[in-house]
């Protein structure tokens, strides 16, 4: 039998309904068989966990060392300038979340940004626009 | 039809190559192959052709370029590229040749060989071999791998593990992740060997969720060598699995990265006990970063000595440099131990990119100390980078040129710093706390006379009293551009 990992039941829950509410998780520590206070934790600790509905599109803007030698700065700028949009927030019409994350691994191919599962590189400032215009609602 | 090899490595997709693949997907005179890439980014997307001179390239291709190299028009032969001629290509040797999920491609280039060797061995004589090699651990630690090993085979339990580090959380790096992306059955192969020598049959893969196709084709590739039957030894089915990441950097630590696999928060835990006694579920575990086991399929299938007789006295063999920033040509260099950072950045890097004069370059991550001009003649080796008080870590190098701030770059660390600490140690978690503070204070103009010192003092607190590198490390970035750039410091000086 394998060992209770509250990790992977909260990525388990989030994969199913977008996010964890909080009100459930009393529920997932007694499903557990953990205090509430454990499960809470873990819940915190981890950026990808998110206890609010995300938009319908995530868009992930890098900050890792490479992107900020290559002024990645003025490419979130432009996001939050088109979107008027800060970090961590969602746009009012539920279309847009934005994130800042720690490097995808595109050092090389800098500055990054990732909208969903495409990620993009050598991004510059004029080209956000057209990228944010080409994102298909499905 | 004409073959054409065209990588899908992430940053390859990301430089054009998913354009290209689009634009020419259902083109009848193309057969269009995807392959690991070469690591040389600043050419992609790279389109190769098996030419009667060998393979040649065409780089930084365009759509439209498509008739000109089917005319064979206008390439230039791989082997001629300096940045890749004068690299050892050791561990990337099948780079940019190879499909990432063929088997048959795998085993024609020697892949399985080191494991097979292995399997004829004794563990204690593949651990001799590791020994050897001089191997040490390629995730930042520096720690000499066949000792892990070692005391892992000798510590008696009834369940032993492998763990492979696949955080890469360092930014500035990516060799993992093109291992994973590019040749997936390389790690597979140094895990299994591992396994082997310490008589593990559980393997635990812990990837950072901020690489997605590194995960799917690691997955895929253990699928795919479970099924040829590649998942044995001495007829004992070996289980591997693959668990994502959740954003947190400290994860890459590797007691924090133990606590995570167990589904807890990462929170660094004091050694002893060391893993390799009492690791994963409190069994003995091998956990090494995935560059260093995919090391060590070629140590195994051409001896310990062949990879010794590369590099220095206490640095052996190769190291896969990751340059990134504001250079002529971004990409992974695999060389020996010992060229200067000025040769690298000059040799491989190309130098400055086009209207960028160079300010300074960063090695090892977010924790790494900063170089100015003055110091690139230092040799890219653990011993030379510990006396100067830094680190080479996982081998990344980011160059920034002269529109950085450097009282920004320093706030910028000690952010992330303060973000992404554990929690566990108070200098730590209020250190960086009050360190960020106070940077923006003085990055804002109201800085205070003793600001200065008091970094220094706040820096060597966290040094000192700091569990884990993070803590350990978060003053350097901040004490070298202090250092190194006194006269943006000034303060009262600032707008």
């Amino acid at each position: 039998m394998r060992p209770t990992n509250i990790l992977q039941t909260l990525l388990a829950v989030q994969d199913a309904l977008g996010y964890v509410p909080p009100p459930a998780v009393p529920a997932i520590a007694r499903a557990l068989e953990m205090s509430a206070a454990e499960v809470a934790g873990v819940l915190s600790y981890y950026p990808d966990l998110r206890t609010t509905p995300p938009g319908s599109h995530l868009i992930r803007v890098c900050l890792g060392e490479s992107c900020v030698a290559n002024h990645c700065s003025r490419v979130l700028d432009a996001v939050r300038g088109h979107l008027k949009l800060d970090v961590g927030a969602t746009t009012a019409d539920g279309r847009f979340t934005l994130e800042r994350v720690y490097c995808m691994g595109n050092c090389a191919v800098a500055p990054t940004v990732a909208v969903d599962d495409r990620i993009y590189g050598r991004v510059r400032p004029t080209d956000m626009v057209a990228i944010l215009d080409s994102v298909a609602d499905g | 039809m004409t073959r054409l090899y065209l990588s899908n490595d992430t940053s390859a997709l990301a430089a054009g190559a998913e354009r290209l693949a689009e634009a020419w997907a259902g083109t009848p005179a193309v057969e269009l192959v995807r392959t690991s890439s070469r690591g040389a980014f600043f050419l992609e997307p790279m389109v190769e052709r098996d030419m009667p001179e060998g393979r040649t390239a065409w780089c930084n291709v365009r759509p439209e370029q498509l008739r000109q190299i089917l005319a064979g028009r206008g390439g230039t032969p791989v082997a001629g590229i300096p940045f890749l001629a004068g690299q050892t290509r050791i561990t990337f040797g099948n780079f940019g040749i190879t499909q990432p999920l063929s088997l048959d491609e795998y085993v024609a280039h020697g892949g399985f060989k080191g494991l097979s060797r292995a399997c004829e061995l004794s563990p204690d004589a593949v651990i001799w071999q590791l020994k050897a090699s001089g191997l040490r651990g390629r995730g930042g630690a520096a720690f000499p791998v066949w000792n892990k090993w070692q005391v892992a085979r000798e510590t008696a339990a009834d369940r032993k593990f492998v763990v492979a580090n696949a955080d890469e959380g360092d930014a500035g790096t990516y060799c993992d992740r093109m291992v994973m992306e590019g040749e997936p059955f390389r790690l597979i192969e140094g895990l299994l060997i591992c396994a082997r020598a310490i008589g593990a049959e559980s393997v635990s893969i812990y990837c950072r969720r901020e690489y997605p196709a590194a995960a799917r084709t690691v997955q895929a590739a253990i699928e795919a060598a479970d099924r040829a039957g590649f998942l044995k030894l001495d007829g004992r089915r070996i289980h591997f699995e693959l668990v994502l990441g959740a954003g947190s950097y400290v994860c890459g630590e590797e007691t924090a990265l133990l606590e995570s696999l167990e589904g807890r928060r990462g929170v660094v835990q004091a050694k002893p006990p060391y893993p390799a006694v009492s690791g994963l579920y409190g069994k003995p575990t091998v956990l090494s970063n995935v560059l260093t086991f995919a090391t060590v399929p070629g140590i195994l299938a051409h001896g310990g000595d062949w990879y010794a007789s590369l590099g220095t006295e206490r640095s052996r063999g190769t190291i896969p440099l990751q340059i990134g920033g504001r250079v002529k040509q971004p990409g992974l260099v695999e060389i020996p131990f010992g060229a200067t950072l000025e040769e690298v950045l000059e040799r491989f890097g190309g130098g400055m990119a086009d209207c960028s004069r160079f300010k300074a370059v960063q090695v090892g991550g977010p924790l790494g100390s900063l170089f100015p001009a003055s110091r690139l003649g230092i040799p890219i080796c653990y011993d030379a980078f510990a006396e100067a008080g830094a680190v080479l870590g996982h081998g990344g190098i980011v160059v920034y040129d002269d529109q950085t701030d450097m009282v920004d770059l320093a706030r910028h660390f000690m952010a992330f710093t303060a973000e992404e600490s554990c929690g566990k140690c108070t200098p730590c978690r209020i250190g960086s706390v009050r360190g960020r503070e106070i940077l923006e204070r003085i990055q804002a103009g109201a800085g205070l006379p003793g600001d200065l010192e008091l970094l220094a003092e706040l820096g060597d607190t966290m040094k000192a009293a700091s569990l884990c590198a993070l803590g350990g490390r978060a003053p350097y970035p901040v004490l070298t551009a202090i250092e190194h750039f006194p006269e943006e410091w000034a303060i009262g000086k600032r707008r």
